[in-house]
């Protein structure tokens, strides 16, 4: 390792957006801090509780936010780093401000709306694995025995598919999935990646098969798959690493064998 | 308002799907048509049949290159205007651009460009194909309002375009005036480079997104091998592109005239053998 380590002691300023409840006006605190040994987002949003105090001297209240696992698997502590969506628990100081003075700046997703700082509601995210029935329709009274076997071979690509922790990345960094507030618009906004790829899950698992056309219904509506302008990025910000523009592909040909099959079949 | 939202909902995926289909046909095959038939009048000058209508007399004053350039590009046009139904073909045009256009616009005011925060190549591919959707409306709109339906007050010289004279009129229309260029003819030729190269790339770019749109590539893999195949078509259509607009950017307007002049003249008798009303000013077939 030739990599020069991080100086010890050193100082780091956090410049952060922060809100006092929905529908205030935002505004901009900086705090500094010398962060603990290997300390990451969520360490040092720890210490600046335990002194909220500004730059300027000023005392201030606690920044607010959500976190939960720690370890980037549930995605709760999502938000805006240094101008790019990411787990907020993953990011090492060491990394992200190696230097006595650097700033690291923080804000909250701005695709969802804040409840307050860097804490946002991300409810429309799993309102839309709803629209695209995201799970396996097992529910029933009696048991339904064994389910049918899966080929080594979808495992492995359902395996990938099945990582996403819906923590908004893909549709923060989407320009075509933008901020709405009115519940009522949420069915026919865009869906977004985490959805889309969710279905593709679903309608390639044996049991998940039988809500097939219901779920490529919705994707073919508005706010469907063809509301995607392939601009890619949620590929690119995925921490998991999800192959989500190929799930797009995918879904666009589902839809496209659906509507001839149901132009044909006279279905619908 | 809400029957135009009620029928957009109702038939979404059907629109949108034309929209892209649009896009390729009939738009896409006649840009690809269109700009080989304009770059005739560069790659012209390596077809020695290009001068066979053009007399000795004219080819020794304006040059060989020359009369092959504007006679190629003539022959092109005068082949399109024989062609029958063409008020079909451009109907359809006009309907299938408008149509694209009405849309593009729609569905473009959906996104929000973010390429501030996210530099990626791809989504700087993505900001650009709704930027160069918008310059082709204009462009394409003011392309076709002076040259094909005559709206010559919004061109820097006031003469109309004729397919008699295509490549005299069209060279007159991007430099404003006989000799040299005016600067009405400098704006005018610019918004010509602009416009076509928007174009160009919109139609490749399309014809990548396109095919995830429709399913045709999925794997990361196969997108990046679409996405060469796109990128040396627009490559080859913006050579077409460039050549035609410096092809007539380079052409000495009196020249063409020259050279127009004879074919026009040999124009009423385009079978070789049949002997034409003489102009006597203009000895034709027999200097040949």
């Amino acid at each position: 390792m030739s990599k020069q380590a991080p100086q010890q002691g050193r100082t780091i300023r956090f410049r952060i957006k922060r809100c006092d409840g929905p529908g205030k006006p935002s505004y901009w605190q900086e705090f500094d801090i010398v962060p603990e040994k290997n300390a990451n987002i969520i360490s040092c949003l720890k210490q600046i509780a335990e002194t909220p105090v500004t730059v300027q001297g000023e005392k201030t209240t606690p920044v607010v936010w959500d976190s939960g696992c720690l370890e980037e698997v549930c995605g709760a502590c999502t938000m805006v780093i240094n101008g790019g969506v990411r787990q907020s628990c993953t990011g090492l100081i060491d990394v992200l401000a190696p230097n006595n003075g650097d700033t690291i700046t923080l804000e909250p997703m701005s695709k969802f709306p804040v409840v307050r700082d860097l804490w946002v509601d991300r409810q429309r995210l799993f309102h839309n694995l709803e629209r695209v029935k995201a799970w396996v329709p097992i529910d029933n009274t009696y048991s339904l025995g064994a389910g049918p076997k899966e080929s080594p071979d979808s495992q492995a690509t359902h395996y990938k598919l099945s990582e996403c922790m819906s923590c908004g990345c893909c549709l923060e960094a989407c320009p075509q999935f933008n901020i709405e507030e009115d519940e009522s618009k949420w069915d026919e906004s865009f869906i977004g990646a985490h959805a889309i790829s969710q279905a593709r899950l679903f309608n390639n698992h044996e049991t998940g098969k039988q809500l097939k056309d219901e779920r490529l219904e919705e994707l073919s509506g508005k706010g469907g798959v063809g509301d995607c302008g392939n601009a890619q990025n949620c590929v690119k910000v995925c921490p998991k690493e999800i192959p989500l523009t190929e799930s797009i592909a995918a879904m666009g040909r589902a839809t496209t064998i659906h509507a001839v099959k149901s132009f044909f079949s006279g279905k619908k | 308002m809400d029957n135009d939202s009620g029928f957009m909902n109702r038939h979404y995926f059907l629109l949108r799907r034309l929209h892209s289909l649009s896009g390729i046909v009939p738009i896409g095959i006649f840009l690809l048509n269109h700009l080989l038939t304009n770059a005739s009048i560069a790659w012209g000058a390596v077809n020695s049949r290009g001068s066979q209508h053009v007399s000795a007399g004219t080819i020794e004053s304006v040059g060989e290159i020359t009369a092959r350039q504007v006679g190629t590009f003539q022959h092109d046009v005068t082949f399109i205007n024989n062609m029958p139904f063409l008020i079909l073909i451009e109907v359809s045009l006009w309907l299938g651009i408008g149509f694209h256009a009405i849309l593009g616009v729609y569905y473009a005011r959906t996104g929000k460009s973010n390429t501030s925060r996210y530099a990626y190549q791809d989504n700087w591919r993505y900001s650009l194909q709704r930027l160069t959707g918008y310059i082709a409306i204009f462009y394409i709109f003011y392309h076709v309002a002076t040259l094909r339906w005559g709206w010559t007050f919004l061109s820097p010289t006031d003469t109309p375009w004729s397919h008699e004279q295509a490549a005299s009129t069209f060279a007159l229309a991007l430099k404003g005036k006989v000799s040299g260029i005016s600067a009405g003819g400098i704006a005018v030729s610019l918004f010509y480079f602009i416009g076509v190269t928007a174009s160009v790339y919109h139609l490749a770019n399309g014809l990548w997104t396109a095919a995830i749109t429709w399913g045709l590539t999925v794997s990361e893999a196969a997108q990046r091998r679409w996405g060469y195949a796109c990128a040396g078509l627009g490559a080859g259509l913006m050579v077409l592109a460039w050549s035609s607009l410096i092809g007539f950017l380079l052409l000495d307007v009196s020249s063409a005239q020259k050279i127009e002049h004879d074919l026009h003249a040999g124009h009423g008798s385009m079978v070789e053998t049949e002997p034409h009303a003489a102009d006597e000013t203009q000895p034709l077939a027999e200097a040949r």
